[in-house]
């Protein structure tokens, strides 16, 4: 009881005198917040996320730091070139938000997981919102991640020292293809499981990783216990493993930077509060586009799976296309192409190490040409696929 | 946002900051920050009437159980039956009365057992009692039991919820 008055006391004669940086009317709790913990300790945990290159003095008063820190010039080639890396972890965060509110409702048996699905589409409040948000946004990461792979490329990101940039976006867009896949399952519609069984045989047939595959997702056939891996899979695994290669990914470029080629002073384009007025509108436009795409498009969900009886028309997602019209159309064994396939999607992990820093404008020059080879052969492939879908 | 501040005003800014800004970049703070305001709130709408537990409102088939013969059932004793959230105890008195009691404790929502030879129900939890009309004993429980309508229709007992 003698406490009580002393400890209410505090913040009145406190504001007046402890508050120093002069708080306004409106910001007293960060006042009183200050005063009972480190907030600039925190603030400076937060710039491990990019954006901010200066260090941060943990003593001083945390308003005085963010002002500074929002005043910071940004050039303008860290602006717009970097907003695909953004748009990633946007649409990440979206997609952890949106699939959390799913898998309150979701069940993942074979028996509840079409039901519990049709629950949450047709029957909940928002649900079909929420279901076309979480499908269209892991389609445009996609999307994303692809073109942020591309853009690498074109720009030579992969040479030293920006091999661990590189090595990241290679890994987040291959975790980003497995949630895909993984989450295609999870509705347990005809399209999804029968796509997922043809899908599934190709990569078993492969010599090594087939039984390594089959041994880590619960067997060959597709029932109850590799539909529950799929969804550890889908909700811990690979969400994890974007979430590390992404943190990754901010810590190497606070070192390194993404285009250090543009000196930091030439081209001080706006402040860094501008920039991120900038990315919150550009998060808005994002959401508007991902309502737009599920209320006009949104994805068709057909009848449960039955595993007695295959539909017509199962087609692999647009992005195995090329895959997909090289295993069935190229010559020798299956495994054999397969295996091939694997080998040249496993050299773009290589690429930091075929290009030497050493090397000058004509070198970049020439591994544009091969790129842009690469990525016409894939959309010929791509293509041919589709059309042999159609037949 | 305006993307014309340069660098170099970033003093005269923060002086600004301090004293009355103009009324025009003031209007379209408070429009931003409304605009995204109205946004959270809906969102928040949305996930709230997303997350409200459904109701399973049981239909009239399904509030009516049936639990056995009657024949099967012995003077004196009592057949819990696992119904649900609402599980129930049958306990037939004498020849032709049977009475249903709801088998879980007014106190915390334990399941109650039943003493033969006090006749009453008891809580394993806080030792809270109750006799065969549903009414307190003795302990810690606050309310009466729920007890249900029993109807013997061609031997056969139906309790309705």
């Amino acid at each position: 009881m003698s406490d009580a008055p002393r400890v209410g006391g505090t913040p009145g004669g406190g504001d007046a005198s402890g508050g120093g940086a002069g708080p306004g009317p409106r910001g007293d709790w960060v006042a009183w917040l200050e005063r009972r913990l480190n907030l600039t300790e925190t603030f400076s945990f937060l710039t491990h996320f990019g954006l901010v290159w200066t260090p941060v003095d943990t003593s001083r008063p945390v308003r005085e730091v963010v002002r500074e820190v929002a005043s910071q010039p940004v050039p303008a080639y860290a602006r717009w070139p970097r907003v695909l890396g953004l748009l990633a972890a946007i649409l990440f965060g979206l997609e952890v938000v949106t699939g959390v509110l799913l898998a309150y409702y979701y069940r993942p048996t074979p028996e509840a997981a079409f039901e519990s699905t049709r629950t949450i589409v047709r029957d909940l409040p928002f649900g079909w919102f929420i279901h076309q948000l979480h499908g269209w946004g892991a389609w445009l990461l996609v999307i994303v991640v692809a073109a942020r792979l591309l853009r690498l490329f074109w720009d030579g990101l992969y040479r030293a020292p920006r091999e661990v940039l590189w090595w990241s976006a290679v890994a987040m867009a291959w975790l980003v293809l497995q949630s895909d896949f993984t989450g295609r399952l999870l509705t347990w519609d005809s399209r999804s499981y029968w796509a997922a069984v043809r899908g599934m045989e190709v990569v078993f047939a492969l010599p090594v990783v087939g039984p390594l595959l089959a041994f880590l997702l619960g067997g060959r056939v597709i029932n109850d216990d590799v539909l529950i891996r799929f969804y550890a899979l889908h909700m811990l695994v690979l969400p994890a493993g974007f979430a590390f290669f992404l943190y990754l990914t901010f810590a190497t470029l606070r070192r390194v930077g993404l285009s250090p080629e543009a000196p930091m002073h030439r081209g001080a384009a706006t402040t860094l509060r501008d920039h991120l007025y900038s990315m919150l509108i550009l998060s808005v436009l994002l959401f508007g586009v991902l309502t737009t795409l599920a209320v006009l498009a949104p994805f068709r969900f057909q009848a449960a799976a039955d595993p007695y009886s295959t539909p017509t028309g199962v087609r692999p997602p647009w992005y195995m296309l090329a895959p997909y019209a090289v295993i069935e159309n190229g010559p020798g064994p299956s495994w054999l192409l397969g295996l091939l396939l694997l080998a040249v999607a496993f050299a773009v992990l290589l690429l930091p190490l075929w290009a030497p820093r050493a090397a000058g404008g004509r070198v970049l020059g020439r591994m544009r040409l091969w790129g842009l080879f690469a990525l016409a052969a894939w959309t010929a492939l791509s293509v041919l696929g589709a059309f042999m879908e159609r037949r | 946002m305006s993307q014309g501040v340069e660098p170099e005003r970033q003093p005269q800014q923060s002086v600004g900051a301090g004293g009355p800004p103009t009324s025009r970049r003031r209007f379209l703070s408070w429009l931003s920050r409304a605009f995204l305001g109205l946004w959270g709130l809906g969102a928040a709408g949305a996930i709230g009437a997303y997350l409200r537990p459904p109701e399973h409102g049981p239909r009239i088939a399904e509030r009516i159980v049936r639990v056995g013969l009657l024949e099967d059932l012995r003077i004196g004793e009592a057949r819990l039956v696992r119904h649900g959230v609402t599980p129930f105890y049958v306990v037939r008195l004498d020849a032709g009365r049977v009475v249903a009691l709801s088998a879980v404790c007014t106190h915390v929502r334990c399941i109650l057992g039943f003493d033969r030879e006090r006749r009453a129900l008891t809580c394993p939890c806080h030792d809270g009692r109750f006799d065969l009309a549903g009414q307190v004993l003795s302990g810690p429980p606050p309310r009466a039991l729920p007890s249900y309508t029993v109807s013997v229709r061609a031997g056969e007992v139906f309790v309705q919820l």
